[in-house]
């Protein structure tokens, strides 16, 4: 395989890969200037594997984040447009609108076909990341079979979540081949029984999601919280998080400081949706749904499958429980050096890291290796100490613009004219709205 | 989104443009300033409000009150052309109540509104990336902070004992050091 020389790499092929890509394009670089590395056929197949799990329809996203280069259509307008109905706007203006799941995947698809970005994915995994600074200051980009594969002068690592998350206790049952089939993260793939007995631990969106999911089917849920009330939010970071007035904020703090605040904010809220709280008023007065206060600290086989013992620090334990499962909304492990090529460029470079956060520059560039005239930035989940959405679509987005024209600086590309850039978004807004059309609409549940 | 003052402020005179290119033209076509000194009025009262009142009222905008603002907006200004009376006779009713002539700046107004709002959603996007995110200011796509100007980790400030840290003991005389100074050359001597 011959190397790839680009001005821009992507390590990582999710929703951070394409915003970086369509971002890139619309400024101006060509195709040829930037490649994706990653396994997964396109963009969003991650994302919809996990969404398709959890059951998810639609986006808690906002109508700005999704995958146009341009904040114009927004993407309530790019649906009423496409639906040819008002409802999505009146709703936005309500903010009472979310975006279809398989609106915005196929909105996502169609920008990636659009831009080609499928000719320019490198489907390799990458292992490791070596900075060069002869003749000039780029990076040379292995494979997990230590191939190289490209040299890139700017790269983003967007490599996602890690791997998902189990408490210790559930993971070492896991273990059990027994068991193991009855306990099960709610990014997994699961079906639930009619007259089934599960426990859903967490109260997360994925949580009630399973709650949801379990009632519907004709199961009964105790949904398991390890505190007595999570706080109740649309969104996990503020909203003025998402724009100046809180990035500019959350900048001045230390790190330190940035740490502790994103740990109060992170914790687990329970978003509220119309069709989430009927189906469980229902499955309340049904006798089907309940709410108990503790934690798993034993599993072993039982009758029902598992027995699973729950204590509690705030009053009287609930004790041993028969269950037919135990679902998991813990999320992801959100250590970086869950990630190998993070952990390998920790233990190399000697990268600093603090509760389990990698320590970045302001600009999201990794210290040490992170130039002017040759970025290493980080993105998404990894990047959260910086910008603290970094995770969301719209946290993408923000550094994905940034780090793109941190290229065009370095590169001092000549930018494309507003007439060009209009065309492209209307041509890809028109594209996107004749997919979507094709879409079966989502309902909305807020 | 959450606007601050500055982008407040630069929002609303970038999108007034087409509405004082309108109001020009009808100024020049009738020959009476009424227009653009309606359009003026309007910016000056706009900008008056989000500098008093909007920054501490308003934190999170959401889109419905956009078009809330506009119609408290349109009412003000309608208070302020009745008081100033701007233009030539027949620009609008002299009554204090409306009158029949007030069509015109009544039209201008949400004509205007209709350009701006749509400069805004439209335009702006596409000619400022990040506008939104930087608050609806028109700032350069960037870093809020970039690495170049962070804070240093320590500021000196008065305390009340200048001596409260190890460093600033071992350098003062008051403290006896446990070991003999070493004689280090000074800085500007040959190395």
């Amino acid at each position: 395989m011959t190397p790839e020389d680009t001005t821009i790499a992507v390590v990582g092929d999710g929703f951070g890969s394409l915003l970086v890509y369509a971002t890139a394009i619309y400024v101006g670089f060509r195709p040829e200037q930037i490649a994706v590395y990653g396994p997964t056929p396109y963009a969003v197949a991650t994302y919809a594997g996990h969404a398709g799990n959890l059951g998810q329809t639609v986006l808690r996203s906002e109508s700005e984040s999704h995958f146009l280069p341009a904040d114009w259509p927004t993407f309530a307008q790019l649906d009423a447009w496409s639906r040819r109905s008002p409802a999505p706007l009146l709703r936005s203006i309500r903010r009472r609108y979310n975006p279809g799941l398989a609106e915005i995947l196929t909105e996502a698809r169609t920008v990636e076909d659009r831009l080609g970005l499928r000719a320019r994915r490198i489907p390799k995994r990458i292992g490791w990341l070596h900075r060069e600074l002869d003749p000039e200051p780029h990076f040379l980009i292995y494979g997990e079979d230590e191939l190289l594969l490209g040299r890139a002068r700017h790269v983003a690592i967007a490599l996602g979540h890690g791997p998902v998350s189990f408490p210790r206790v559930l993971a070492q049952a896991r273990e059990d081949p027994e068991l193991r089939e009855r306990i099960v993260q709610a990014y997994e793939p699961k079906t639930y029984r009619d007259g089934g007995r599960y426990v859903v631990i967490g109260a997360g969106i994925a949580s009630v999601n399973e709650w949801a999911n379990a009632l519907e089917a004709g199961a009964k849920v105790i949904s398991l919280l390890r505190n007595p009330a999570p706080e109740e939010q649309d969104l996990n970071t503020p909203r003025c998080f998402f724009e100046a007035y809180g990035i500019d904020a959350f900048q001045e703090l230390t790190f330190e400081q940035r740490v502790a605040f994103l740990g109060a904010i992170l914790k687990g809220t329970s978003p509220r949706r119309r069709a989430w709280i009927e189906i469980v008023e229902e499955g309340i007065a049904q006798d089907r749904f309940d709410q108990l206060i503790g934690e798993v600290d034993e599993a072993k086989p039982g009758p029902a499958g598992l027995s699973v013992h729950v204590s509690s620090r705030h009053g009287p334990a609930p004790g041993w429980l028969d269950v037919t499962g135990v679902v998991c909304g813990t999320g992801f492990v959100r250590s970086c050096l869950a990630t190998p090529l993070v952990r390998r460029l920790v233990d190399s470079y000697g990268l600093q890291v603090e509760d389990g956060r990698l320590v970045l520059r302001s600009n999201c560039g990794v210290p040490g290796l992170d130039l002017p005239e040759s970025r290493l930035c980080a993105m998404g989940l990894l990047a959260n100490s910086v910008v603290p959405h970094g995770d969301t679509i719209a946290g993408l987005k923000y550094i994905a613009r940034r780090f793109v024209a941190d290229c065009v600086e370095a590169e001092q590309l000549r930018e494309r004219p507003l007439g060009s850039r209009l065309r492209m978004q209307l041509s890809l807004a028109r594209a996107a709205s004749g997919a979507i059309r094709r879409t079966r609409e989502s309902e909305q549940l807020a | 989104m959450c606007p601050t003052t500055l982008g407040r402020i630069e929002t609303r005179v970038a999108t007034l443009f087409l509405p004082v290119l309108l109001a020009t033209i009808l100024s020049i076509a009738t020959r009476d300033e009424g227009w653009v000194v309606t359009i003026g009025l309007y910016l000056m009262l706009g900008v008056a409000l989000d500098v008093c009142i909007y920054q501490y009222l308003i934190r999170w905008q959401p889109p419905w009150l956009t078009g809330v603002l506009a119609l408290v907006e349109f009412v003000l200004l309608f208070v302020l052309i009745k008081v100033l009376q701007p233009g030539q006779p027949g620009f609008a009713d002299p009554n204090p109540l409306p009158g029949a002539t007030d069509w015109h700046p009544v039209v201008l107004y949400w004509v205007s509104w209709c350009l701006a709002i749509g400069t805004k959603i439209v335009v702006l996007p596409l000619l400022f990336l990040s506008r939104i995110e930087d608050g609806g200011e028109f700032r350069r796509t960037g870093w809020t902070l970039p690495p170049q100007r962070r804070r240093v980790p320590l500021v000196a400030a008065p305390r009340p004992d200048p001596h409260s840290t190890a460093v600033a003991r071992e350098f003062s005389t008051r403290f006896p050091d446990p070991e003999p100074h070493e004689r280090q050359p000074g800085p500007a001597a040959p190395s």
